[in-house]
């Protein structure tokens, strides 16, 4: 009994007497798993060690010796018992070597749980939630919702009581700041202050959740979860762009889309069926992992290692398990094998994606994704073509007409050639003016018109000059024939070397080769054709680019055919004009690949375009008619693209003037329409290849040592796939999102707790497995659970539940009681006081000093930071560029965030460094903080503006100035004693700068100007006075 | 843990002993940051530290960014003249895998060093004629010729260095060490870092290499620049002197109280503690790194570099100055290393930068007796290959990277110096006696401080982490017998 008194009050602290029940969950669990999982536990290295303490069946058998580790009811007879407890170093369990070691009191919870009849649950987190009724408290009267019941009874069982209410200036100051990631204003406050009614707390709440800054602050939490930056990470962390992502993420929350609904596209938005642009961003979530790009990596090495990241990511924050574990072998100590982990991993491997990344810019797969406002543009200019397509043709009959007529009268020797983007056209025929280079060139008939004839040591130096960049989309086209095989350079841009740099369409040893090269051997794409070209017959050739410095995206045709091909290089990412140097290389025919590389035969008709011509077009200019042979067949003998071609040269060259303005018009919006595509964001998306791709098991987790085949699935241990869902990426978010999931509800509302009250129910948010911890209140995590369920997993409704609850609504001033009880508040008989997170901190300093810029959404802009911080450890040439204007006060989530040296106020201030995922809030106190908040440009000039909104709107005495500053950060009046201090601070300041020379330096902190009509020594004083606010303790505390 | 209750309860008196921190803070934290006097072997959360004697108190750990190259610097190889322009034998390769950058590579011509070599020391150990310095002080050095790590490239293997794991998200090994013994000055960071410029090809670096992973961001290293502000927003606003901010303070310090009053927290106390560190710091930083009053004798030690701010030489004068004020773990990384083309040209002028202070700063240490308890490491990531990268001409030649085999020279307390460890094969390219890869480094630093690197862990995500990740064994031969 003694013993048992002693366990009582240890670990039964938190118990009522009557409960000196130990529970299998709550008390033994963490111990086996902690101390003992790691030689007796699932994995399957321990399979030479027969006694396993991972599944009760196991656990409770008879051992070889006769003996039973556990037997129910009898601590004395089990084997267990007597080793964790011998004397004898030799026998104790855990063993010496494992390092471990089991406390007294762990002893006495396993043998106390023995001796209560040894009951096994599985693991809490895997049994779907239960809906506890609210259980009956003492003091109903201080329940608002149901969460306030749960919190109560637990108080009630310790004897603890809640606290007060927080005073209104606290309350709405917390609310705002937890809810919108801002202060209130003074006028809000004073609103709150008068309202009398009822319901003024909860009007409050539904404003706040109504305020388009509710979605700016729930995406903080998001963005680190997913690992959001706007570099792509490794060692040339290049940019990336992915802010269209970030900003579907604000407008999803805004308009309380159903956390399934939501979760379901960040995980499979892609695969929906008619995917809206809006769902195939969302499944960006899964793209924001880093991405290598350095040249000498393995890329299958980096493409396992995305498909890990998401994987880990995916089960981290969906699903609170540490899956990552199970990489190389099976899971320690959660039932999770090996062979599971690849199931999962089955789901996210089938991207289209190449394990090397584009340096700087988004790799593929990647979607154009325009902005509200330029789809609404898009729409519009749509519209108009299509208006101008309907006018011609409502003249179709009397365009026929007049053509007829012109089709009679054409010359010979005309051709046709899309006119629009049209760099320039060279038929190669007598007419020339070209210098030829190496010797004469000939001009000789042709398939098409005249031809040029090459040597092998001879080209034809245009003289002309392309803007083109690796950026630029073009098309290059021509005829050619040869003798021999084909080969040589046949129209290119590029320095007349074989590692010269540019771009060109060549012939290399009968296939047709189209090379980009900004810097010889690495910064490169080449790409050829797997047909090879024959002699002695003429072939049209044409290469387009998009501009997208993707390899995949060099198209080769053929005879007016899209040809395949073979991507020999793909790692381009130099522009030619690369830190301003100069590229101005002339177009050659028939050279510009190296002397040893001259064309030897016949070119002709030669085109650049800076567009990606249409499959179609290029067909037509693979038609080796002219227009009189069209002209001369029957319309019905001609086929579609004949009559097309005739109707296009007609409407270019010779329709009446009304129709071939009609036609220029239309032609001028499609160019339009073209240019304005090219100017839109891109953002990477999920997306699987047509057809399922093998996925092996990865021997110890190694690239190149794949193992079984497997298929994807879903871990054993869970619910399964819901019925009817298939077997790919969607059915798995179905099933992540499905009700049945013990984990996502519970794990989704754990990490909305943890926004509000700093610590998750259960601690650690992302680990719910055996080695996380317990929640502190599990009936009420899980009542949570299903009410969000129930809710039709409704957000904004969880968060108001949340907030408007008596528990969160308490004061944070601690009793001594229960402040010795509890410190860490996880029972919560006092209101959450917890320091705010980094954003925050920023974003109020400029709300507070009226400096905010709010813009939902964007690029990322560049605030104030240190010079030099980028290059210092970066690749050479890069180099922090900032911003001015609205860029140095838009709110924190929109800076531009670079992984491998990420902005220096966000990582003081514990911001995660996005490298990976990361949801568990930490906060850390440094003096590198104090320095930050006390010397950096970005918070002294916020400073100086609050100091200026206390002269210019605070009154007329310093008392009235000084107590209106303080509650611009604050949110409240100073007390008397706070006020005194404040006072004689600006007392010392107004002292101070009355040296003008250091008031005016003082004041030269950040770009925006002050109001010249204040005077320099006031201005200092009342901006030192703003920034000692901006410091205290409680300015960057929520209360 | 899964009480609530009783996990407050133990934290509540170890608190009560060593004050209170932020949420998440360990107990080295606070020693690390607040005060000195609380950093004694009882506070450690290495389980019975010191596990053995230990002799180093603190590490100057010079890192040669990019992969210096073995075969130009210490890894003698007179056999390779006569082979020059080979094709490495295949029974050498043996389908090692290739970096992308050579895997096109049709040849793979052996590149002898072009550098002369000579013995020095009492043990007659080989240096390249680019190393005079070092040589001066070989008997105080211990070279290793058989280091070697998995990773092949610069971003992933640094990683590995640093943390014991190729992917970011791990501690660094000076966040370690600030985790486990914090710091032995109450106004400077446990673990600080210091970046210079090459001349040579330049790979990046990244925030992550000295971050503290899952540990919380207080042991981080800290970094410090060159110039006005050492440690970011360190000084005061221009017009704001010394005598207003320590008003500022005085000011803030009552107001924090106030609060401290009504809520109770003490973690308001640790915050007037941080803000009054930040005010020391920017005492003892600008001090500590105001070179001005160093004699000319030590920049002559120095070499002509050292009175550059910012110059690896000026980071070796700086990090005796901060060994000497306590600093556990300082790191100097030095960029340039990566001669995949013209290296002869390169990684003279690498020399040229790093050797003279390399070898002073040993010297220096030992002149003030400090060498028996700081522990000086100087290497790279990786090594580089035997064949050429590229082109081999009678002047000129390039080498990719290279994982099998690197060197690295260790100095200082607990170290037995004046030895050469380990060998490599005729074409530096497969260790044949000793290997020695990065966890056993690391096990063995750990070791020098007399921590038993498989008792220095920490729980995140339900499984203990230790830098050694699941290997690591003590490479005895270098350490000194006690």
């Amino acid at each position: 009994m003694n013993r048992l008194t002693l366990f009582c009050s240890l670990v039964g602290f938190g118990l009522t007497c009557s409960a000196a029940t130990v529970e299998f969950n709550r008390d033994v669990r963490p111990i086996l798993s902690d101390k003992c999982y790691i030689c007796h536990g699932p994995d399957a290295k321990n399979k030479h060690i027969p006694f396993r303490l991972d599944h009760e069946e196991d656990a409770k058998a008879k051992l070889a010796d006769g003996k039973h580790a556990i037997v129910e009811g009898h601590p004395e007879q089990s084997e267990m018992v007597r080793r964790i407890s011998a004397e004898k170093p030799a026998m104790r369990m855990p063993p010496a070597y494992t390092g471990t070691k089991l406390t007294p009191k762990e002893i006495e919870t396993i043998t106390t749980w023995i001796a209560q009849g040894a009951k096994w649950e599985k693991h809490w987190a895997f049994l779907p939630p239960k809906r506890y009724p609210p259980p009956q408290v003492k003091d109903a009267a201080w329940v608002r919702n149901p969460i306030d019941a749960f919190v109560l009874a637990r108080l009630e069982k310790e004897n603890l009581h809640p606290s007060p209410e927080a005073d209104r200036e606290t309350l709405i100051r917390r609310v705002t700041l937890d809810l919108t990631g801002l202060p209130p204003t003074p006028a809000e406050i004073d609103a709150f202050l008068n309202d009398k009614s009822d319901r003024a707390y909860e009007k409050v709440v539904d404003r706040l959740l109504a305020s388009s800054r509710y979605g700016e602050r729930m995406a903080f939490d998001w963005l680190d979860a997913a690992r959001y930056a706007d570099t792509n990470g490794y060692q040339y962390d290049g940019g990336r762009d992915m802010w269209r992502w970030r900003d579907s993420v604000i407008a999803a929350y805004n308009r309380n889309e159903p956390f399934n609904r939501f979760a379901l596209e960040q995980l499979a938005g892609d695969m929906l069926p008619n995917a809206t642009l809006d769902q195939k961003i969302a499944s960006g979530f899964n793209r924001n992992h880093r991405i290598n790009t350095e040249d000498g990596i393995i890329p299958e090495e980096y493409g396992v290692e995305y498909v890990v990241d998401r994987v880990a990511t995916t089960s981290s924050v969906f699903l609170g398990l540490t899956l990552g574990c199970s990489r190389c072998h099976n899971h320690k100590f959660d039932p999770f094998t090996q062979k599971e982990f690849y199931q999962l991993y089955a789901y996210f491997d089938q991207v289209p994606e190449v394990g090397r990344g584009i340096k700087y810019g988004n790799s593929p797969p990647v979607i154009a994704a325009p902005t509200a406002n330029q789809q609404k543009e898009l729409a519009n200019v749509n519209d108009q073509i299509a208006a101008a397509e309907h006018k011609l043709e409502a003249n179709n009959k009397s365009i026929e007409h007049a053509q007829k007529s012109w089709e009679h009268h054409l010359p010979k020797d005309q051709f046709w050639s899309p006119t629009r983007d049209l760099i320039a056209s060279f038929p190669l025929d007598s007419k020339d003016q070209f210098k030829p280079e190496g010797g004469p060139i000939p001009y000789v008939p042709g398939r098409h018109g005249q031809a040029a004839s090459f040597d092998g040591k001879t080209n034809l130096n245009t003289g002309l000059l392309t803007p083109l960049d690796i950026d630029d989309p073009f098309t290059l086209s021509a005829w050619v024939y040869s003798d021999a095989t084909p080969d040589g350079s046949v129209v290119s841009d590029m320095t007349d070397n074989p590692r010269g740099k540019g771009y060109g369409l060549h012939m290399d040893h009968g296939k047709v080769h189209v090379n980009l090269t900004s810097v010889w051997v690495d910064d490169a794409i080449r790409v050829e054709s797997e047909e090879t070209l024959a002699p002695h017959r003429w072939y049209h050739v044409a290469a387009t680019y998009d501009g997208s410095k993707v390899a995949d995206h060099v198209h080769i045709y053929i005879d007016g055919h899209f040809a395949k091909s073979k991507v020999l290089m793909d790692t381009l990412y130099r522009p030619y004009r690369n830190a301003r140097r100069k590229f101005d290389v002339p177009v050659r025919i028939g050279g510009g690949w190296g002397p040893e590389r001259r064309f030897h035969g016949l070119i002709s008709g030669v085109h650049l375009y800076s567009t990606v011509l249409s499959d179609e077009e290029i067909s037509a200019l693979a038609v080796p008619d002219s227009l009189s042979i069209l002209a001369a067949k029957k319309p019905a003998a001609r086929t579609p693209l004949e009559n097309k071609i005739l109707r296009w040269a007609f409407l270019d060259t010779a329709a009446p003037p009304r129709y071939r303005d009609q036609w220029t018009q239309l032609a001028a919006l499609r160019l339009k329409k073209e240019k304005f595509e090219r100017t839109f964001p891109t953002v990477m998306i999920m997306q699987d290849v047509p057809e399922r791709r093998p996925t092996h098991l990865l021997v110890r987790g190694a690239y190149d040592k794949p193992g079984e085949l497997v298929q994807p699935g879903v871990p054993a241990v869970l619910n399964p796939l819901p019925p009817n869902a298939p077997n790919n990426r969607l059915g798995f978010a179905e099933w992540v999102v499905d009700p049945a999931n013990p984990l996502f509800s519970r794990v989704t509302v754990n990490r909305f707790w943890q926004m509000y009250f700093g610590m998750g129910i259960v601690k650690s948010v992302e680990d719910f497995g055996s080695q996380g911890d317990y929640p502190s209140h599990p009936e009420l995590l899980d009542w949570l659970a299903t009410e969000f369920i129930q809710e039709n997993w409704n957000v904004k409704a969880m968060q108001k539940l949340i907030v408007t609850s008596a528990t969160y609504r308490q004061s944070s001033e601690a009793a001594p009681e229960a402040l010795q009880r509890d410190p860490d508040n996880r029972l919560l008989a006092r209101g959450p006081r917890v320091r705010l997170p980094a954003e925050m901190i920023r974003d109020q300093a400029l709300a507070a000093a009226g400096l905010l810029v709010e813009k939902i959404g964007g690029p990322s802009v560049m605030p104030y930071q240190p010079p030099g911080l980028w290059k210092e450890i970066g690749m050479q040439d890069t180099d922090y560029t900032q911003g001015h204007g609205a860029d140095l006060y838009r709110r924190s989530l929109y800076t531009y965030w670079k992984r491998t040296a990420a902005p220096p106020t966000m990582i003081n201030f514990d911001a995660s460094l996005r490298e990976d995922c990361v949801v568990r809030a930490v906060r850390t106190d440094t003096p590198l903080q104090a320095l930050n908040l006390m010397d950096s440009e970005q918070f002294l000039e916020s400073a100086r503006f609050i100091g200026q909104r206390m002269l210019e709107e605070g009154g007329n005495t310093p008392d009235a100035r000084l107590r209106y500053g303080f509650r611009l950060a604050l949110s409240r009046y100073p007390t008397a004693a706070e006020l005194g201090v404040l006072h004689d601070n600006l007392q010392y300041d107004l002292d101070y700068f009355s040296d003008p020379a250091k008031a005016k330096q003082y004041l030269q902190q950040g770009e925006a100007p002050a109001d010249a009509k204040l005077k320099p020594r006031d201005l200092a004083a009342y901006a030192s006075v703003a920034s000692l606010i901006l410091n205290l303790d409680e300015t960057i505390t929520k209360e | 843990m899964s009480d609530p209750i009783q996990e407050s309860e133990l934290l509540q008196t170890r608190r009560h002993f060593f004050g209170r921190g932020a949420t998440g803070i360990g107990i080295a934290a606070l020693s690390s940051l607040l005060s000195s006097e609380i950093a004694s072997a009882d506070t450690s959360v290495i389980p019975g530290y010191p596990n053995f004697p230990p002799a180093a108190k603190r590490v100057i750990y010079l890192f040669q960014h990019g992969a210096p190259s073995q075969l130009d610097l210490f890894d003698y190889k007179p056999g390779l003249t006569a082979k020059r322009g080979s094709d490495l034998p295949e029974s050498v390769r043996m389908g090692q895998r290739l970096t992308g950058m050579s895997a096109f590579q049709a040849k793979f011509p052996t590149a002898p060093s072009i550098f002369k070599f000579a013995q020095h020391g009492g043990q007659g150990a080989w240096l390249s004629e680019l190393l005079p310095h070092t040589a001066k002080i070989v008997d105080d050095i211990a070279i290793v010729k058989s280091l070697q790590t998995e990773q092949i490239n610069h971003d992933p293997a640094v990683t590995f260095c640093q943390t014991g794991f190729q992917l970011a998200g791990r501690p660094s090994i000076g966040s370690w060490l600030a985790y486990g013994l914090g710091s032995e000055n109450k106004d400077l960071p446990a673990f600080i870092v210091m970046v210079s410029q090459g001349v040579g090809n330049t790979q990046a670096l990244a925030d992550r290499m000295w971050n503290s992973g899952f540990l919380s961001t207080e042991y981080a290293g800290v970094k410090f620049r060159s110039g006005h502000d050492p440690v970011l927003f360190l000084s005061n606003p221009g017009g704001y002197e010394t005598a207003a901010r320590r008003r500022f303070l005085d000011d803030l310090g009552k107001l924090n109280q106030l609060n401290q009053h009504k809520f109770q927290d003490p973690e308001i106390s640790t915050r007037i503690a941080q803000y009054e560190m930040a005010y020391r710091m920017q005492a003892s930083v600008p001090e500590l790194t105001d070179l001005s009053k160093e004699p000319d004798s030590i920049f002559e030690m120095y070499g002509p570099d050292s009175r550059k701010p910012g110059t690896f030489a000026a980071n070796c004068i700086l990090a005796r100055r901060l060994a000497e004020r306590g600093v556990r773990f300082i790191q100097l990384f030095h960029r340039g290393w990566d001669q995949h083309s013209n290296l002869p040209k390169e990684i003279a002028g690498q020399c040229r930068q790093t050797d003279q202070p390399s070898a002073a700063l040993i010297q220096d240490l030992k002149q003030r007796g400090m060498l028996k308890d700081t522990l000086v490491i100087w290497g790279g990531e990786f090594g580089r290959t035997v064949y050429s990268q590229g082109t081999l001409t009678e002047t000129n030649y390039g080498r990719d990277h290279h994982p099998r085999c690197f060197s690295i020279w260790m100095a200082g307390a607990g170290i037995k110096a004046g030895q050469v460890y380990g060998e490599t094969d005729d074409f530096s390219y497969n260790i044949t006696k000793n290997p020695v890869d990065v966890h056993d480094l690391h096990a063995t630093i750990l070791r020098c401080f007399g921590i038993d690197h498989t008792k220095l862990t920490y729980k995140h995500q339900g499984r203990r982490f230790r830098l050694t990740d699941v290997s690591g064994h003590i490479v005895n031969d270098l350490l000194q017998t006690t």
